[in-house]
């Protein structure tokens, strides 16, 4: 793959100021042909800034946003493309389906625009409603669609023309729960098998687990982390993605020493007391150097008793069933931890048990 | 399905400023920024200039003002209008309010029937109804008088409507209905668990009504009684009607005779202008800073179904109140213009023989030899008038919302505070401001001037009405155009303009009804050949009889209930509302 591939979208140095508020603060990034980038982050993180940037809604304080060999905005050189000149499709939160309009004509509508020929579009029109599988809703009017629907209809519409690029500003967040897990599925696919290369803004962290190539997680206006899924959620660079993304239990302490690469030891017992545990450091952690020590709550495990001594002493506060899993309040000394245990564990209030940390589960992240 | 779009040029930072969107929007911009600021600018100053006392030269001075309190005359019209206003607002807001509760509020029968028949005086000409009332109960004329006489054998009169409390009556049933629609919202809109929970914790009835109810409607009520004392003292028709030819002056019927006529003091009446604009600036801010942001119950844009109450044996009389209303309002002055038109002359009597439809004939057909011009000429003026206003406005309107609630720049400050100016400005006080603004210009004694007038001083409620639509529909539908590929003007064709066209049609109609019966612009700014067909009826009850002023009258009437009925058909009960 040739680079121009590999940075298909760049934005470069992006800056939007709301007043007096920096929304986007100087973010970079690019992405690769084809691949679906997710921007997460609590509203008010500039994620969706970031997306209207790129969409030409408004103008941009300073950067550029480039696809391909084509300028979008740049602040330094002066070039703004109104949107209609950007080839982008793009999904919006609320859909925005012309209720004046029926289902084949919003999707043909960009077709319209481009003056293809009457033949052709619909053509073109009939293979995408199939692919998003509205072919028996073409002659609807946009207010007589369910919200599911309407979704589908908006997704016909932005990639009917090929566009280059294709936004999608938080579109399953006005879906109940069972029809937001399954589209999120059914959109992955389409966008998978048109293969245009997308950008998701939302703020559900399993929507993007789920639907992203890659996640960049943002928090007032600034890129915290970008990685693929897995490594988003398993190695969080700090306190903020660790809970944001995911349940974390989270504890204040000092690097102790560092054994070989990437590992060494945590003084805890600012929360525990007199405890310190074996954990994965990054390579810029140093000895003294004040960090978050993070462990999911899947990732400890719980024992009734302590053979090898190694475990934290605690007694169980609540315990929730949650059905494929019960969910553990433990406190040992002032800190509470959030452990999810196997329903066959049988764990009751009152009960005390032995926490365990793995080392290779356990995180020092920075604060 | 691939297709390639060409790569396009980047567009410069100084060709960004002259894109579609920004040539059509500061070009209207400036359009409405001088149409609107250039006759208020015009007003102050010439406010200032003092007219000598040969009537040719002027100096700058404050006589004019010092006139104010010194005049003969004008102190006590400044005096009659306080007291019009004042009275029409208490009479007006008791029988909106209590009308608006009944509707919605009452297991009153038949309420939604009766509802549209409560709001039919909004769409009517208030001079006509001075007209009708005087020939229903001038002293020696009115026809309830004569019937009095006849069954009683009574000596003298049983009503009087020619003084200031006749102006208070006609204005205050024909303002009914604003207080009505500002009030009616809260009380549908207002959610029942606020009243439900009022009674939970013990509170009855009639403490719930006093301590949660009412409080949280007075905001709407406070903001519809400004309104009609503003809008009642920049009323014209029904004081000259009913109060000047009897020694009752107000402001408005002072700023009239100085415009034109034989002692005719353009400047003096610029100053009186102010008076009015001045008074109803003030009492529109305090609505627009301190009461309407006090409406509690407009926030929610949730349908309720509000509680109604069981009034037993007392809704005949809420039924009884509502359609005496109608009848005060609405039956009975149709009915007497009617019967008034049919005769040759009226003389307080009802003669079956007499009748006919001349007076018809010589009001409407213009070709026949003995028409009357002012009548005829007016038809044909209002029409024209009407029609191209109510299209021009609606243009503008169109563009100048877009620019308020989708472009946001700086400008759409400047234009939102533009468009509430002349909402606020009676007729007449714009009227003047526009006279001494174009007097000197060809445009003067034109039906351009007219049309100038009407447009600047209406077209703010064609804009709300499209404004209300446009906010209710999302932005992502425009953008989600543009991102298809569209450019601005193809999506407002396309796509804003499809939208809003309930709300643009609704505009015109009511603008079109507005235009038809305009009378305080009119009377300022019409001459010779540019009557309207309210001039028209001005000129009929001054220089010809009664029959004929009704029957003209009975015309202007049927055509406005026309529109009313195209109007509700087209429109709905919800535009109004808005």
């Amino acid at each position: 793959m040739n680079t121009e591939d590999k940075n298909y979208l760049v934005v470069d140095q992006l800056v939007k100021w709301f007043g007096s508020d920096r929304a986007v603060n100087g973010i970079s990034f690019s992405i690769e042909k084809g691949s679906f980038l997710t921007l997460l982050g609590p509203s008010g993180c500039g994620k969706t800034t970031t997306l209207m940037s790129i969409a030409g809604l408004h103008a941009i304080d300073a950067g550029e946003i480039r696809v391909g060999d084509t300028i979008y905005t740049s602040r330094e050189k002066k070039i703004f493309l109104p949107p209609e000149k950007r080839d982008i499709g793009m999904v919006f939160q609320s859909y925005a389906i012309w209720p004046h309009m029926t289902v084949k004509q919003n999707v043909a509508y960009p077709l319209e625009i481009r003056k293809l020929h009457a033949d052709e579009i619909d053509e073109r029109v009939n293979k995408v409603l199939e692919l998003v599988g509205l072919s028996e809703m073409a002659e609807k009017l946009a207010t007589q669609l369910s919200g599911g629907q309407q979704q589908r209809t908006a997704l016909a519409r932005a990639i009917v023309s090929n566009p280059r690029l294709l936004l999608f500003d938080e579109p399953l967040s006005n879906l109940d729960l069972k029809l937001r897990e399954q589209m999120r599925v059914e959109l992955k696919r389409i966008q998978n098998e048109v293969g245009i290369t997308s950008i998701y803004v939302t703020h559900d962290q399993s929507e993007a687990l789920v639907m992203s190539d890659e996640i960049i997680v943002m928090s007032k206006g600034r890129i915290e982390q970008r990685d693929p899924p897995l490594a988003v959620y398993s190695k969080p660079v700090n306190e903020y993605v660790s809970q944001f993304i995911g349940v974390a239990n989270l504890l204040k302490g000092k690097v102790l020493s560092e054994a070989e690469s990437g590992k060494g030891k945590v003084d805890i017992s600012t929360s525990i007391t007199g405890l310190s545990c074996d954990c994965l450091l990054s390579s810029e952690m140093k000895k003294g150097d004040e960090v978050v020590v993070s462990v999911r709550p899947e990732n400890v495990s719980v024992s009734r008793d302590n053979t090898d001594s190694s475990g934290i002493e605690g007694k169980v506060n609540a315990a929730i069933f949650m059905g494929n899993c019960v969910d553990c309040r433990i406190t040992s000394g002032s800190y509470e931890w959030k452990v999810l245990t196997h329903p066959r564990e049988n764990l009751n209030e009152g009960d005390r048990v032995f926490l365990h940390l793995d080392p290779e589960h356990t995180l020092a992240v920075t604060p | 399905m691939a297709q390639a779009i060409a790569p396009v040029e980047p567009v410069q930072t100084w060709r960004r400023f002259l894109t579609q969107e920004t040539i059509v929007t500061v070009i209207v911009g400036l359009i409405v920024a001088v149409a609107v600021i250039l006759p208020l600018i015009t007003l102050v100053v010439s406010s200032f200039l003092v007219l000598d006392d040969l009537g040719f030269d002027t100096e700058w001075g404050l006589e004019n003002y010092i006139l104010l309190y010194t005049d003969r005359v004008i102190p006590k019209a400044i005096f009659n209008t306080f007291i019009i206003s004042s009275g029409t607002m208490i009479l007006a807001t008791f029988l909106g309010v209590s009308l608006a509760w009944i509707n919605a509020r009452t297991n009153c029968p038949w309420a939604d029937y009766l509802e549209p028949y409560n709001l039919i005086p909004f769409f009517l000409s208030p001079f006509v109804g001075a007209i009708a009332w005087h020939n229903l109960a001038s002293p020696r004329i009115g026809l309830l008088n004569v019937w009095y006489r006849d069954f009683f054998g009574a000596e003298g009169y049983l009503l009087n409507v020619d003084n200031l409390w006749g102006v208070i009556w006609v204005t205050g049933l024909f303002f009914t209905p604003l207080v009505y629609l500002f009030v009616i919202g809260s009380l549908r809109r207002m959610d029942p668990s606020l009243e439900d929970s009022a009674r939970t914790t013990g509170a009855g009835l009639l403490r719930t009504t006093l301590t949660i109810t009412l409080p949280l409607v007075t905001p709407a009520i406070l903001s519809g009684a400004i309104i009609v004392f503003v809008t009642s003292a920049g009323e014209f028709g029904v004081p000259f009607k009913l109060a000047a030819p009897y020694g009752w002056e107000t402001l408005t019927t002072q700023i009239f005779t100085k415009a034109v006529g034989d002692d005719a003091n353009h400047y003096l009446g610029a100053t009186m202008s102010m008076v009015l604009g001045v008074i109803t600036v003030i009492l529109i801010w305090v609505q627009r800073v301190y009461i309407a942001p006090r409406s509690y119950t407009t926030v929610t844009g949730k349908g309720f179904r509000p509680n109604v109450l069981d009034l037993g044996k007392w809704k005949w009389v809420a039924f009884g109140f509502n359609l005496s209303y109608i009848f005060v309002a609405v039956v009975l002055p149709i009915f007497c213009l009617f019967i008034v038109s049919l005769h040759p002359v009226w003389t307080a009597e009802i003669i079956p023989s007499d009748m006919s439809m001349n007076n018809y004939v010589k009001t409407l057909f213009w070709w026949r030899e003995d028409s009357i011009r002012a009548a005829t000429d007016g038809i044909i003026n209002s029409f024209i008038l009407a029609f191209s206003g109510a299209s021009i406005a609606m243009v503008l309107a169109l563009v100048v919302s877009y620019m308020i609630h989708r472009t946001k720049g700086f400008g759409s400050k400047v234009l939102d505070i533009l468009c509430v100016i002349p909402i606020g400005f009676p007729g007449i006080v714009l009227a003047m401001g526009v006279l001494v603004t174009y007097i000197q210009t060809p445009i003067y004694a034109t039906l351009w001037i007219l049309l100038l007038g009407y447009i600047t001083r209406f077209f703010p409620y064609g804009q709300r009405n499209i404004a209300s639509i446009m906010l209710a529909i999302s932005e992502e539908l425009d953008q989600s155009s543009r991102m298809s590929g569209a450019t601005w003007f193809t999506t407002l064709r396309r796509i804003t303009i499809p939208l809003l066209k309930p709300g643009i049609f609704a505009g015109w109609v009511l603008l079109f009804v507005i235009f038809l019966r305009e009378l305080s612009i009119s009377i300022i700014l019409y001459s010779t050949g540019t009557e309207t067909i309210s001039v028209g009826v001005y000129y009929l009850a001054n220089f010809e009889n009664e029959a004929l002023t009704s029957a003209l009258s009975m015309t202007q009437t049927v055509v406005l209930l026309i529109c009313i009925y195209i109007f509700r058909r087209v429109a709905g009960k919800e535009a109004l509302s808005a």
